[in-house]
């Protein structure tokens, strides 16, 4: 039992996919209502611009609301507020569940703000409570299983990237705790994060966890771009052992162990990329690629490079705009199954295609369901559609 | 669930029937893969890099025997981009244009970023515009104005608007522009007000016109936000008028919802107004209660304060999503 219905999850994916193909004319308009008629969604439709605010607002009340009992209660050893955190934490998840069920909420700001205020709450109280004086990496370490208990519950994706954040700064500290530490921090990075995109892969895809998925895939694939780059990894390193070889007289970053290695990868990764991503036709490692082909631009200009900054970029800006229009011209009629004619995942388009629908909507004077209010600003998925990985 | 499963799943529930099914699966098997947005995001990429670059070689060469010739090249690119532009402008409409050529809103572009750095040279090496300073962002913002219209540009747009209310900034006060905060000026506060006024008006005239009403949500997105952050520094630093900026705020808020509830032609869109009503209104009344009503030294006021309008705040937002949405059915 989840924090949301799952059913109307999945209801919503199959809607959306109908719209797609009735925007495609593959569908009927009856085959499209049937549709919408068969698979019920119910949760309420609602405004980007209005979940913002609602999120602002609902944090604003809740840390109100906190204060408030900690005043009242004059509540100032650090043991009590550990468990006075917890208590409020967990109150707080209640209200969260009986104001989705009542409302129909789904990631409508004030759920994902009782979600972010939940998690801190229990996380923060947990720690202050049981571990006051620990190091970094165990704190991690029992914030971790919470994490991930709130991600099992709500799938929610901000709450995924913390605990992203917090597996890796759990494992690199640990890594650090190490002698040889720092020498295998990138190797640990890669390793960890190769493995969770390999997970992600594994795993049966579930509507619910959708863009908590498909932000893990985009922050494991980023991540081993970045162990694997030699400037991240000199400097990484530079950054840990400063203070004690500036002592020294060290005064700039010294050379890594295995250059070679890190220079094949910082050059390789990013091509191998591409490569995968033109293959399988994957949104994401094809945008990765691009970015990771600039790092390495970039990290090669900075240990080798010549020229003077304004004529790297100037020459950088020339070959890029020529890339992108002898792209746009090579791809004007569809060649190897790629085409510059923009589809359903296009943002653009999809703004257009519901404007054009609510004039027509208003024009006709049918009500439909909410439709004006369909079209999600802050939750979309980064990325659109290819990073989800199951329409390739 | 796949297209795959999900084409079954309908099959099964008599929603399609085999025909369409197969007629579905084997669209999507052969739809090629949009790289459409990928290559204009690269497009857009190499311009900044390219003006920029470009900007930067002209800055570091000043005093070299070469800079002219650079500066030639740079005045060249310009043109080529604009003459490029010109000859794949799509045609004259006052409705969105619809052809438009893949290039030439890129070329455009292009054109109007060389022309700001072959402006600012002209007045840093000839000093053009002597002392008048706001002829520097006036004449951009009058010509890049033209272009955004002619040419249908809406980031064209967004850079006229902002050189715009850069050129209030500086006109009024121009010793200390751009590197102070103007806010603390009756005079630029007034004039902010003004513009904000003055393009709103203009804006929703050429709505009703009819003329490139697609503008409208870029204009007055600037112009509310002008409007609304100059009426919150008046409020926080002239403590003299605050019967009138505190009247002024309540009016803009209550002019921003209002327009929300009425836009029709783009409903997605409009509902920044009420998020921008709600953000600034609060920050306004956020000031003025613990400025003047709160009791001091009392901390429990102030977290009732803020528990009592965060959820008044949450109830309107709600509200409004439902009185907006049933207004449009």
């Amino acid at each position: 039992m989840r924090a949301y219905n799952e059913t109307w999850i999945e209801n919503k994916n199959v809607v959306g996919q109908a719209e797609r193909w009735h925007s495609r004319s593959l569908l009927t308009d009856e085959q499209l209502a049937t549709v919408r008629k068969t698979y019920p969604v119910g949760f309420q439709t609602m405004n980007g611009f209005l979940e913002i605010g609602l999120f602002i607002f609902t944090i604003i009340a809740t840390g109100g609301v906190f204060l408030l009992f900690v005043e009242l209660l004059s509540i100032d050893d650090s043991s009590v507020f550990g468990l006075y955190c917890l208590i409020f934490g967990t109150g707080l998840g209640i209200l969260n569940n009986v104001l989705i069920r009542r409302h129909k909420f789904y990631r409508n700001g004030v759920d994902n703000a009782l979600v972010m205020a939940t998690t801190a709450l229990l996380v923060g109280g947990f720690n202050s409570q049981f571990l006051a004086d620990s190091s970094l990496w165990l704190w991690c370490l029992v914030a971790l299983p919470l994490l991930a208990a709130v991600v099992w519950y709500y799938g929610d994706t901000l709450v995924t990237f913390i605990a992203l954040a917090v597996l890796y700064t759990f494992l690199f500290d640990l890594t650090l705790e190490a002698s040889f530490g720092r020498t295998l921090l990138p190797f640990v990075g890669l390793a960890v994060s190769s493995g969770l995109f390999l997970a992600t892969q594994r795993s049966r895809q579930r509507a619910y966890y959708d863009d908590a998925v498909s932000l893990t895939q985009w922050v494991a694939l980023g991540m081993v771009l970045a162990c694997g780059n030699y400037y991240v990894v000199r400097e990484t390193n530079w950054l840990i052992v400063r203070s004690t070889l500036i002592r020294s007289g060290v005064l700039s970053p010294p050379e890594i162990n295995l250059p070679w290695l890190f220079w094949l990868l910082t050059v390789g990764l990013p091509l191998v990329y591409l490569w995968q991503g033109f293959v399988r036709k994957n949104r994401m490692l094809i945008i990765l690629g691009v970015l990771g082909v600039a790092g390495a631009v970039a990290t090669i200009r900075y240990y080798v490079g010549i020229l003077p900054l304004n004529v790297h970029l100037t020459l950088c800006g020339l070959v890029l705009i020529s890339m992108a229009v002898g792209g746009i011209r090579y791809l004007r009629s569809p060649r190897y199954g790629f085409t510059d004619v923009p589809d359903e995942d296009s943002p653009d388009e999809f703004l257009v295609s519901s404007a054009v629908g609510t004039i027509a909507q208003t024009a006709a004077g049918t009500t439909g369901r909410d439709q004006p209010d369909d079209v999600k600003f802050g939750g979309g998925k980064f990325g659109g559609g290819g990073a989800g990985g199951g329409y390739s | 669930m796949s297209p795959d499963d999900l084409l079954n799943d309908l099959r099964q529930r008599s929603i399609l029937n085999d025909e369409q099914r197969q007629r579905i699966a084997a669209s999507e098997r052969s739809r090629p893969f949009s790289l459409h947005w990928e290559l204009r995001a690269l497009l857009y990429a190499g311009i900044l890099l390219l003006s920029s670059g470009l900007g930067l070689l002209v800055y570091d060469n000043f005093d070299h025997v070469g800079h002219g010739i650079l500066l030639l090249i740079i005045a060249a690119a310009c043109v080529v981009s604009f003459v490029f532009a010109w000859l794949n402008r799509p045609p004259w409409t006052t409705e969105q244009a619809t052809s438009r050529s893949a290039f030439g809103a890129y070329a455009l572009l292009l054109a109007c970023l060389l022309f700001l750095t072959l402006e600012g040279y002209a007045q840093y090496q000839y000093n053009v515009f002597g002392t008048r300073y706001g002829l520097v962002t006036f004449v951009p913002a009058m010509l890049f104005l033209a272009l955004a219209y002619r040419f249908d540009h809406k980031g064209v747009l967004s850079m006229a608007l902002t050189a715009l209310i850069s050129w209030v900034g500086i006109t009024v006060r121009p010793l200390n522009f751009y590197f102070k905060t103007n806010f603390f000026d009756q005079k630029v506060v007034f004039s902010a007000i003004g513009l904000a006024l003055v393009i709103g008006a203009v804006a929703l005239v050429l709505e009703r016109q009819r003329i490139k009403s697609h503008f409208t949500l870029t204009h007055l997105t600037f112009a509310g936000n002008l409007l609304l952050v100059a009426l919150l520094a008046g409020l926080f630093n002239f403590e003299g008028l605050l019967p009138w900026f505190m009247a002024g705020l309540a009016a803009g808020c209550w002019l921003a919802d209002r327009y929300a509830r009425q836009e029709q032609r783009n409903r997605a869109g409009s509902f920044l107004f009420l998020l921008m009503s709600a953000v600034y209104g609060y920050i306004g009344l956020t000031y003025l209660y613990f400025k003047y009503l709160h009791p001091s030294g009392n901390a429990v006021a102030g977290y009732v304060y803020f528990i009592v309008s965060g959820i008044v705040l949450i109830a309107y937002l709600l509200y409004q999503r439902r009185s907006v949405l049933h207004e449009s059915i």
